[in-house]
């Protein structure tokens, strides 16, 4: 039960991120179609700081000192150089449907085209194949918090929500949580939020008030950007044990299916995301999942084929779309772009 | 009157073709300040490469390989040409695809799913009738439509829910690709008959059926035959050493075929009015669900139909473990498609300029210390072009005028309509 | 004493605005008093809200001034706008539909702590606000759920929370119920006694009388001139207005009604916005020969009836015939077998705007055998079909049958779909709006195609939002409120007033077509 909650959360909470980075664009009015690229982005900018911070003594010796407050810095460093990069990468969508009016759908793609590809080109000239992984040792041993970083025995059992909470998990899963917090009370209960809102639903009206489309469609990608980005990153380090491949295997686009499911509305994003992370936790681990403790894994000796598991997420998002599409209402003005001159 | 309205109509035409030509030049030469700057930052590339990897960048396909001396030489490289071609047959294919279903107003962004469902119903046939059975071109006609339907099939999917329920068709599309990526791979696995008796990551040879694998006593077996693959009708003499073969003659035949039943034909019109306005389509009777899956179905046909005739060549490989990422030309048809404007004819030529750059990325790879997928990096730069090759459009007349680039209507009544238009947008409440 | 620089809060001197190929406004001036209601009137395209675009900062004009106080100053954008107290109750509200009325209201000017909205004192201020004019609004609905008329008052609030001083009312009637329009005159007569100094944009000459100081007056694009309310009458400032007398009765003969063409029994169709049905068991014949015309307020099920009928939405009961034919089911192509549709939206439903003009002459015939052989369009066939509909019709355009109809006006747009929806030669003509943002000219032409269409012979059915059209045009009136039939009038023996009174639901028959007391 531990491992299958904290298996579902290392899904949920890169989901959850990442879903609110499609809100905070497409709220403001512009569709973010690449998210996907953008996390395939930041993973690979993230994971390249930590390979080439690895080199530094600084973290070379605090690893063997087994200094883990220097670790975790390094991991929330790299979770912020992931996120200003998205957020730089992302400028290339605001600059197209922002400034040049341009097809967001398509701007999108291309964003989504250009991620892989750049990502993999550099990760072959830098690395001589096709996968960055860090420099030395891995993401387990450099920045999981297990018992031991707390100076507790491995023996000790801390409980139920001890194991699940505090024993071998990653800070930046908290820290995701927390900003997925802020954010949302940013998103509803500041001016910012409101004008954003406002833009993503009548940007003519916003207009009239003296708001600034163009800015503030400008924050909401840039926003989306950033949080895409080290939502990138956070999948990486957690279930890639933090190594880039020029892929994330669609799960920005299962990020956008969360946002619409959950109605662009957080709290409801939050409960998407984790039914998600369900899903894509059983098809990732379905054959060591003991679900009741009895030490029988019963989904991988069930007669079903694995890879039925892997295509779950698939099937039930398109599942759970055509249930939720008829209630679901999207922002109104998003992926029209705006011009001041038609107003 | 009528003779202005002509040669502005043939004014837009050129300038679509000239928006093409600049998104292409600006995709290569971001390409080469990449590879630049990686060169001049890079300890063990340095200029004279990077300098190398730009000549190739833009004349790759004219590359013959490296001398004596070690210096790239140039020439008429007839594998290149011909390998061109065959590349081509796919991209040329789905990038119809993806335009057909542009037309009908539906971003088609499953054609990897369905090039993928088109290649593991293709290969089955192929693989799996004994040629003892049938007669070869039965079985290769067999294969070849069984492909086109299966693409059609999965093409469907996404054309129903977005019909029936409104779904957004990009994010069905992209869940029926991993879907089907995730069933291609099952499938493989479960008929082992289908993979390759020596990799076995490898789907087998379709040409080795040439030398006959049939069933006999219930096990498989080689024995003489006639080939299931795809003729070669003499273009393997016209470029020696490529895999080129009649599939692009076929491709081509298909986009003329494109061509006139989206101009010519009423279920053309009454795709195209689907795509341009539905609501309109719908207020006339035509029956706008119908058309939004039939043009998914074509455009899954299309794709299905690339993957049949890339994989029927006979000595080309897959690899059948595909869940976990997708075939580049599926994705690559929607480049295609932009860059041809989503003309069918010019999809041809599209089509063989996206393959040609593919040469030219294995040329990189085979000469430089660079890789193949700087290719992609540019393709992804022009599709990040065209969507907003209207602006470009527009500045390209603006240049030519010597006016400022705006939007200007010609008329008064193109303002009254235009503002109209933006005030009853406006105005469109509850 | 005050000079006259004082008198005058805002000057807008000699504005010149152009767009590409057109000038909108062309050396324009104009003077609002402190204090007064100032109309502005001009026909649909005068230039009267691309006037007021450039005051509220939307637009900057090319030449000319504008003063507040005497003082010259430069309005960049509605910031500016605001900054000098002046706002705006446009025409089409620029509300958030799914925000609250008063998130509404604050948007864009908001008080705030570290950010934090502070939606406390807000309220307290709105509320005042409301009670001191009497402008009621719920603060917590959704502007979506709430009336088109407490919609505007969120405008005006809008306003008032800016403390703006200067107000312009574009076109505010025109979405109102009789007895709405008279609250807003008086409000708005109340700002002016409070010293705030409005500036009234209609092209409604009764509201103009009523409630105004002066008015000034725009024809395409020029200064015409400015004239007290009090020194002169209808007749003249519409003489101003249009520059000849107008002419708004249609000439045509009394009506000779057949046989039923259309007989609709208890028709219901749901509403895509809310719960209830949108159409109420509404039940009427329309009759060969006649132009039956649904008269309403907008938004009062006509829309929704029209798509009944048509089958763009599907009925949720009763039945519809059409020339002896149950259709209650029917596709909308089956329906089209004898029913023309000239849509109420000519660019959502009407046209493909890029299509050319002859691919959208031919939008439900191109099957039909003249234009195709299995399956090929015959090109040859269509354009010259075209050629003679754009010949008979009189629809003008730069290419002739080639013309993207995206480039078109809007005149010629709908004339060509009524060119394309007339010779289809069907018994049942469906007209919604059929005259909305055309100029006199095309108005006049287009209702001369509708009583010719009907002196052939063909029901006509009518729906309009314009009273003048509805009293001239029609034959015979059905008054939609709330999705019901509550009144069928005659026009030759009922006036504008009663007809207003329906409308507004303060007056209904029942279902024998006697009135009922106090519905």
């Amino acid at each position: 039960m531990t491992f299958l909650i904290q298996q579902t959360l290392l899904y949920a909470v890169p989901l959850m991120i990442v879903a609110l980075a499609g809100v905070f664009a497409e709220r403001s009015g512009i569709i973010n179609l690449a998210l996907e690229g953008i996390m395939i982005f930041g993973a690979f900018i993230g994971v390249l700081f930590v390979n080439m911070m690895q080199g530094f003594a600084l973290f070379h010796d605090a690893f063997a000192a087994k200094s883990w407050l220097t670790l975790q810095g390094l991991e929330l460093l790299a979770m912020l150089a992931a996120g200003v990069m998205g957020a730089v990468f992302s400028l290339l969508l605001s600059f197209a449907s922002v400034n040049l009016k341009a097809d967001q759908t398509i701007g999108g793609t291309a964003l989504n085209l250009m991620a892989p590809a750049l990502v993999l080109f550099l990760i072959r000239i830098i690395a001589n194949q096709n996968t960055l992984g860090m420099a030395e040792g891995d993401a387990a041993s450099w920045f999981m918090i297990k018992k031991s970083t707390f100076g507790i025995d491995r023996k000790t059992d801390l409980g139920f929500l001890g194991e699940t909470f505090i024993n071998k998990v990653y800070l930046a899963t908290y820290v995701c949580i927390l900003l997925f917090v802020v954010l949302s009370v940013l998103l509803y209960k500041t001016k910012f939020g409101l004008r954003l809102r406002s833009c993503g639903e009548n940007p003519q009206a916003a207009d009239s008030l003296g708001i600034n489309v163009y800015k503030m469609r400008y924050a909401g990608t840039t926003i989306s950007g950033a949080l895409a980005g080290m939502g990138g990153f956070v999948y990486a380090l957690t279930t890639a044990n933090c190594a880039s491949t020029g892929d994330v295997a669609g799960f920005g686009f299962l990020a956008l299916a969360v946002m619409i499911f959950g109605n662009w509305k957080p709290l409801n994003i939050a409960g998407a995301a984790l039914l998600f992370g369900l899903f894509k936790c059983i098809a990732a681990s379905y054959a060591s999942i003991d679900i009741n403790g009895d030490g029988v894994c019963m989904l991988a000796s069930a007669p079903i084929s694995s890879h039925v598991y892997r295509m779950l997420p698939y099937i039930i998002t398109l599942v759970v779309l055509a249930f939720t599409s008829k209630k679901s209402r999207a922002p109104k003005a998003e992926g029209i772009p705006y011009d001041k001159g038609q107003r | 009157m009528k003779n202005q309205g002509r040669t502005l109509l043939q004014k837009d035409g050129t300038k679509t073709v000239l928006a093409s030509l600049l998104s292409i030049v600006i995709g290569l030469a971001v390409g080469s300040i990449l590879v630049l700057v990686v060169g001049l930052f890079s300890d063990n590339l340095g200029m004279a490469s990077a300098w190398e990897g730009i000549r190739l960048i833009f004349f790759g396909i004219l590359s013959t390989g490296r001398n004596t001396s070690g210096s790239l030489t140039w020439g008429f490289n007839p594998q290149s040409i011909g390998n061109m071609l065959f590349r081509a047959t796919p991209l040329i294919l789905t990038g119809l695809s993806v335009s057909v279903a542009f037309k009908t107003g539906l971003f088609n962004i499953g054609a990897p799913g369905q090039y993928l469902m088109g290649t593991m119903v293709t290969l089955a046939i192929a693989l799996g009738i004994p040629v003892s059975a049938l007669p070869s071109p039965v079985i290769w006609l067999l294969a070849f439509l069984g492909g086109m339907l299966a693409g059609a099939l999965w093409g469907c999917i996404p054309g129903l829910v977005k019909a029936l329920l409104n779904i957004n068709e990009v994010l069905a599309c992209i869940m029926t690709n991993w879907i089907a990526a995730n069933l291609v791979t099952w499938f493989f696995d479960a008929n082992k008959m289908f993979q390759n008796t020596v990799e076995n990551t490898k789907s087998s040879y379709v040409y080795k059926t040439a030398y006959g694998r049939t069933m006999v006593d219930g096990a498989w077996t080689y024995v003489d035959g006639s080939g299931v693959q795809t003729a070669k009708l003499g273009l393997d003499k016209i470029f020696p050493g490529s895999q080129v073969n009649a599939g692009i003659l076929i491709a081509i035949l298909i986009a003329v075929g494109v061509y006139i039943l989206m101009t010519k034909t009423t279920l053309g019109y009454q795709l195209k009015a689907c795509g341009s306005n539905r609501h309109a389509a719908r207020y006339a009777g035509i029956n706008d669900k119908r058309n939004i899956v039939l043009s998914m179905a074509i455009a899954g046909a299309l794709s299905g139909a690339g993957a049949s005739l890339y994989y029927l060549a006979g000595n080309t490989e897959f690899f059948w473990q595909t869940y976990q990422s997708l075939p580049a030309a599926g994705f690559n048809g929607i480049p295609v498609a932009l860059l041809a404007a989503n003309n069918p004819i010019g999809v041809i030529f599209t089509g063989c300029f996206m393959s040609m750059l593919n040469i030219v990325g294995l040329q990189l790879t085979n000469l430089t210390a660079y890789n193949e997928y700087i290719t992609d990096v540019i393709i992804s730069v022009i599709v990040y072009l065209s969507a907003f090759s209207l602006l470009i459009k527009m500045l390209l007349s603006s240049r030519k005028k010597g006016k400022p680039a705006q939007a200007a209507p010609d008329s008064p009544a193109e303002v009254k309509a235009v503002e109209e238009a933006s005030a009853e947008k406006g105005g469109e409440r509850a | 004493m005050r000079t006259m620089e004082s008198e005058n809060i805002i000057e807008m001197l000699h504005i010149t605005k152009e767009f590409p190929g057109i000038i909108a406004n062309d050396d324009i001036t104009l003077q609002l008093r402190r204090g007064e209601i100032h109309a502005l009137l001009g026909e649909n395209g005068a230039g009267k809200s691309t006037l007021m675009s450039v005051l509220f900062g939307l637009y900057q004009p090319e030449k000319g001034i504008i003063k507040k106080n005497g003082q010259e100053v430069k309005i960049h954008d509605p910031n500016d706008a605001t900054a000098l107290g002046i706002g705006m109750v446009h025409q089409h509200f620029k509300l958030i539909e799914v925000f609250t009325v008063l998130d509404n209201i604050i948007l864009g000017a908001e008080t705030t702590k570290m950010g934090f909205l502070q939606k406390k004192e807000a309220r307290a201020k709105v509320e005042a606000l409301s009670e001191r004019y009497g402008l009621k609004v719920d603060l917590d609905a959704k502007v979506e759920d709430i009336t088109v008329g407490m919609q505007q008052r969120v405008e005006i609030l809008k306003m008032l929370y800016r403390d703006n001083e200067i107000l312009i009312f574009d076109e505010p009637t025109a979405v109102l119920t009789p007895q709405e329009i008279d609250e807003l005159m008086t409000t708005m007569k109340e700002f002016a006694k409070e010293g705030k100094s409005i500036l009234f944009i209609s092209h409604k000459l009764n509201e103009i009388m009523a409630v105004s100081d002066r008015v000034t007056v725009l024809r395409k694009g020029k200064y015409i001139g400015t004239v007290d309310a009090k020194d002169t009458d209808k007749q003249s400032l519409s003489n101003m207005m249009v520059g000849r007398p107008v002419q708004l009765e249609v000439t045509k003969a009394p009506a000779r009604p057949g046989e039923a063409v259309l007989d609709v029994r208890e028709l219901c169709v749901p509403s895509r916005s809310h719960k209830k049905n949108a159409v109420n068991h509404v039940s009427f014949q329309a009759r060969a020969g006649e132009i039956l015309c649904i008269a309403g307020i907008d938004g009062n099920g006509q829309t929704e009836l029209v798509h009944g009928l048509t089958g763009l939405e599907k009925s949720s009961g009763g039945t519809v015939t059409l020339c002896g034919e149950d259709i209650s089911h029917a596709s909308i192509k089956h329906r089209g077998a004898n029913m023309s549709h000239i849509p109420e939206d000519r660019h959502k439903h009407g046209l493909v705007l890029d299509f050319t003009l002859e691919q959208n002459l031919v939008l439900q015939r191109f099957n039909e055998k003249r234009f195709q052989t299995h399956g090929f369009i015959n090109q040859g066939a269509v354009r010259e079909y075209a050629g003679q509909l754009i010949e008979q019709y009189d629809v003008r355009s730069g290419q002739g049958p080639v013309t993207m109809a995206r480039s078109m006006s809007g005149g010629n747009q709908q004339k060509a779909i009524i060119a394309r929806e007339v010779d289809r030669e069907k018994p049942l003509i469906v007209a919604v709006q059929p005259t909305r943002g055309l100029d006199v000219g095309a108005i006049e032409y287009i209702h001369g195609q509708l009583v010719a269409e009907r002196d052939r012979g063909r029901a006509v059915l009518l729906v309009s939002l314009e009273l003048d059209e509805v009293m001239s045009l029609s034959d015979r009136i059905l008054v939609m409120y709330e999705g019901e039939i509550v009144g069928e009038l005659d026009p030759k023996q009922t006036t504008v007033q009663e007809l207003g009174l329906y409308m507004a639901g303060a007056k209904r028959m029942d279902r024998s077509g006697k009135e009922e007391k106090g519905a």
